[in-house]
């Protein structure tokens, strides 16, 4: 039988089912949790650049962290131009605004915490990239981030400066990364772009 | 006893007399990708062991109906299948070293040592040998780019396993930036494959 001419279709075919039958099965079991993986990912991103919602030292399960989402935040409405909102009393205090770009590898995806003034800025949190570690991989680390706290969006064309490392900086600007130009100059032109797409629809 | 035998002399000719690192020379995209973090390669070797020894067993297992002008098809289906599997639960379970390996996962799929040992063990061996062959080439593989990934992560981040360690994370210890950098890797691996082939070249000598 091996010798006849169909037998390596038919030997081909079989098997091929065989084995994608099991993947399919695994991935429709796992779907689930990996989806929920990834919101989960992404709603912490969002708590952490809020103020007074989280205490990132305070250890928290997925399930708590969820439901603490779903109490605090608001999603995104017209209003809010696609930022998530904190509100007290019917009043927006803080917005959470998402955004995205290409990086130097790959897609690198933030959130900017932002206060009711819409002018300053309480956080930023990184929950996707994949830079050079050690180089542009430091934009998630807390010594970039922390910079972001507190300091004033300011006026078109560059609402966000990023400024050489170690020169002297003003409320607007913030260091960008030795080392890493590149990964640099991509996260601030996703930063300033989307700034001024949310500022022109907020208006 | 002879399954312990097999087991032996498959451990022997995998992890020194025919290492996959410094003996076949196969492997090396990934050796230069994962070893900036000592805890990633951990996990991209374990993920390897796992394909390269169920593969290879597979394969062997169905030696004797696949066709020999298909079998390179049959191999490739079977190594990624057992790698999307390994993807798959990393992402449903670790989703943070999912991300941190990011497509390299995947990628175990291209590594010539998988398809190497296919062909050159599992092809004409029964399915238990086959699978020690692979299992004993996967640690083989494994400890070099443990090596690498422990100087290059000391070196290059002045940490072991990301625990800060006391001299090299201080600030009198210059982090040597091209360690987590690829040429880091290349530079590392060379001084490794040396080093062990001159050991290796100095007992050939003495059993002469």
């Amino acid at each position: 039988m091996t010798e006849k001419k169909w037998y390596p279709v038919i030997y081909m075919f079989l098997i091929t089912a065989f084995f994608s039958a099991i993947v399919i099965g695994l991935t429709q079991a796992t779907s689930k949790r990996v989806e929920a993986n990834q919101t989960l990912i992404f709603e912490t991103a969002i708590l952490s650049v809020l103020p007074n919602v989280y205490d990132p030292n305070q250890k928290l399960s997925g399930i708590q962290m969820h439901s603490l989402f779903l109490e605090k935040v608001q999603p995104p409405d017209q209003q809010s131009a696609g930022a998530y909102t904190v509100t007290q009393n019917g009043n927006i205090t803080a917005y959470a605004l998402p955004l995205e770009g290409q990086g130097f590898w790959a897609e690198i995806k933030i959130v900017i915490g932002i206060a009711d003034d819409k002018k300053t800025i309480l956080g930023l949190a990184v929950y996707q990239q994949n830079e050079t570690p050690g180089l542009g991989a430091e934009i998630a680390k807390p010594e970039f981030k922390n910079q972001f706290e507190g300091k004033i969006i300011s006026e078109p064309p560059t609402l966000i400066d990023f400024a050489r490392p170690g020169a002297p900086l003003n409320q607007s600007s913030v260091h960008a990364i030795t080392g890493a130009t590149q990964t640099s100059v991509r996260l601030e032109k996703i930063i300033n772009d989307g700034l001024k797409k949310w500022q022109q629809e907020m208006q | 006893m002879a399954t312990a035998n097999t087991a032996k002399k498959y451990a022997i000719e995998g992890i020194w007399n025919n290492n996959p690192i410094f003996r076949q020379v196969l492997g090396l995209c990934s050796t230069l990708a994962i070893t900036n973090l000592v805890i990633n390669t951990v996990v991209m070797c374990a993920a390897l062991v796992f394909t390269l020894a169920l593969s290879s067993a597979t394969v062997s297992y169905l030696r004797n109906v696949t066709p020999r002008n298909i079998r390179i098809m049959v191999e490739t289906l079977i190594i990624a299948f057992y790698v999307i599997i390994v993807d798959i639960i990393l992402k449903a379970y670790w989703p943070q070293m999912s991300a941190n390996l990011g497509p390299y996962v995947g990628l175990i799929i291209t590594n010539c040592i998988v398809l190497g040992r296919t062909e050159a063990c599992a092809l004409s061996n029964p399915p238990v040998g086959a699978f020690w062959d692979g299992f004993f080439n996967g640690l083989g593989y494994s400890y070099i780019l443990l090596i690498v990934a422990t100087f290059r992560e000391i070196l290059g981040m002045g940490t072991f396993l990301g625990l800060p360690l006391p001299y090299f994370s201080s600030v009198y210890f210059d982090k040597w930036i091209m360690m987590v950098m690829p040429p880091g890797a290349f530079f590392m691996l060379a001084i490794v494959v040396w080093v062990f082939r001159t050991i290796q070249h100095s007992k050939e000598k003495e059993t002469k």
